[in-house]
């Protein structure tokens, strides 16, 4: 694949992805801080289907032999303490770094914060690559997936997955229908009514 | 009918994330790598460094990010791409936002964008930290690793939910 038709595929791929993350306004501010605050459940939804569906395509192209698996490396510390940093920069960025362009794209100007401020992590990071790398980024068990630890082959193991991800989502949406986490506008705020009501009691109050 | 039309304001979560999850078959067959967004970060970030620190390419990290490949240049393109399809899927739909989202006066205690925004410039910076250290995002590890049964993308994942949780309930206050 040349680079100009990577580019071209990057930018397609990117758009339906877009698209997807705003009509389901999983990027919204408000549906990743309420899901971090359990008071939502959108970003769960969208997330876990994705897995799942993307469980399935894999188990199907790789039990055709038509694809290799590219499992990331595991480095225990690094993924604990990586994963903890990044989760705290997701819930005060309401991002992820994937999701902070779809807030650049509908005009939120504190999104280009986030941004330029993930470029200056993503090189503070580069910097000190080389000083980390011996620590915390040699070493480990490598590419160790479930299939290892299990036994069991991909294609199963990821099927036996996306089932019990499906059973998970159809009851979290009995729980929870997703239409009750939208809100009332299309900007993620899925808590006027309280806030109006608060507002509405403090009006009352002060017109006595 | 028209569960998922472009004209919508909404679609449900499962829509967007079959959509989603089914992006893996083309990143897959055509690029041979899995959806991920936080790599282009360096693959940018390394081309402005470049602009002050010209050394900074010769860092092995940064200059196999840098390099002339499909697979960093694609991912460049995909998060332009992602930018492009919310700007399209708001237009077509007739969806407008405010410049800021209203969540934030409630999550922060005061209205102040400037206060806003620099807590937006420090969470993309341990965001993005973050993400490099682990080797991997929401999509790299989230979607993409979990779906691979990756043994460092689950323990990434409950970790970022882990510290995403309590950020959010001990530092932000309740939206």
């Amino acid at each position: 694949m040349s680079l100009l038709s990577s580019i071209l595929i990057g930018l397609v791929m990117g758009m339906v992805f877009g698209i997807a993350l705003e009509k389901s306004r999983v990027f919204e501010a408000g549906m990743i801080v309420g899901q971090m605050q359990l008071r939502n459940f959108t970003m769960l939804k969208v997330f876990l289907t994705a897995v799942a569906t993307g469980a399935v395509v894999l188990a199907a192209m790789h039990g055709l032999g038509l694809i290799k698996l590219a499992p990331k490396a595991t480095f225990y510390t690094a993924d604990v303490v990586g994963g903890l940093i990044l989760g705290a920069g997701i819930a005060l960025a309401g991002a992820c770094p994937g999701t902070v362009l779809a807030q650049i794209g509908v005009g939120y100007r504190d999104a280009l914060f986030t941004l330029v401020g993930g470029l200056a992590g993503a090189m503070a990071f580069s910097y000190l690559e080389p000083t980390l790398r011996p620590m915390l980024l040699t070493g480990g068990p490598g590419k160790l997936t479930f299939v290892e630890l299990t036994g069991i082959s991909y294609e199963v193991l990821a099927l036996g997955f996306a089932a019990v991800l499906v059973v998970a989502l159809v009851a979290l949406e009995r729980w929870r229908p997703w239409k009750s986490d939208l809100g009332t506008d299309v900007d993620g705020d899925f808590g006027p009514t309280e806030q109006a009501a608060g507002a509405r009691g403090a009006h009352l109050k002060a017109a006595e | 009918m028209n569960a998922c039309s472009l004209r919508q304001k909404a679609w449900s979560p499962y829509v967007a994330g079959v959509l989603i999850g089914l992006l893996q078959i083309p990143a897959f067959l055509l690029i041979s790598t899995a959806l991920g967004a936080s790599s282009s970060y360096v693959t940018v970030g390394g081309y402005l460094a470049a602009v002050v620190d010209p050394a900074v390419s010769q860092i092995d990290y940064v200059g196999k990010h840098m390099a002339l490949t499909g697979k960093n240049w694609w991912q460049v393109a995909l998060v332009v791409g992602i930018a492009l399809g919310a700007f399209l899927s708001m237009k077509l739909s007739g969806a407008s936002r405010k410049p800021v989202s209203p969540i934030w006066s409630r999550a922060l205690g005061t209205p102040s964008p400037v206060v806003r925004y620099a807590v937006a410039f420090l969470a993309g910076f341990i965001m993005l930290f973050g993400a490099r250290l682990a080797d991997g995002c929401t999509s790299g590890h989230g979607i993409s690793g979990m779906a691979q049964l990756a043994v460092s993308s689950t323990i990434a994942v409950a970790f970022m939910f882990v510290g995403g949780i309590a950020t959010a309930v001990l530092v932000l206050r309740r939206i």
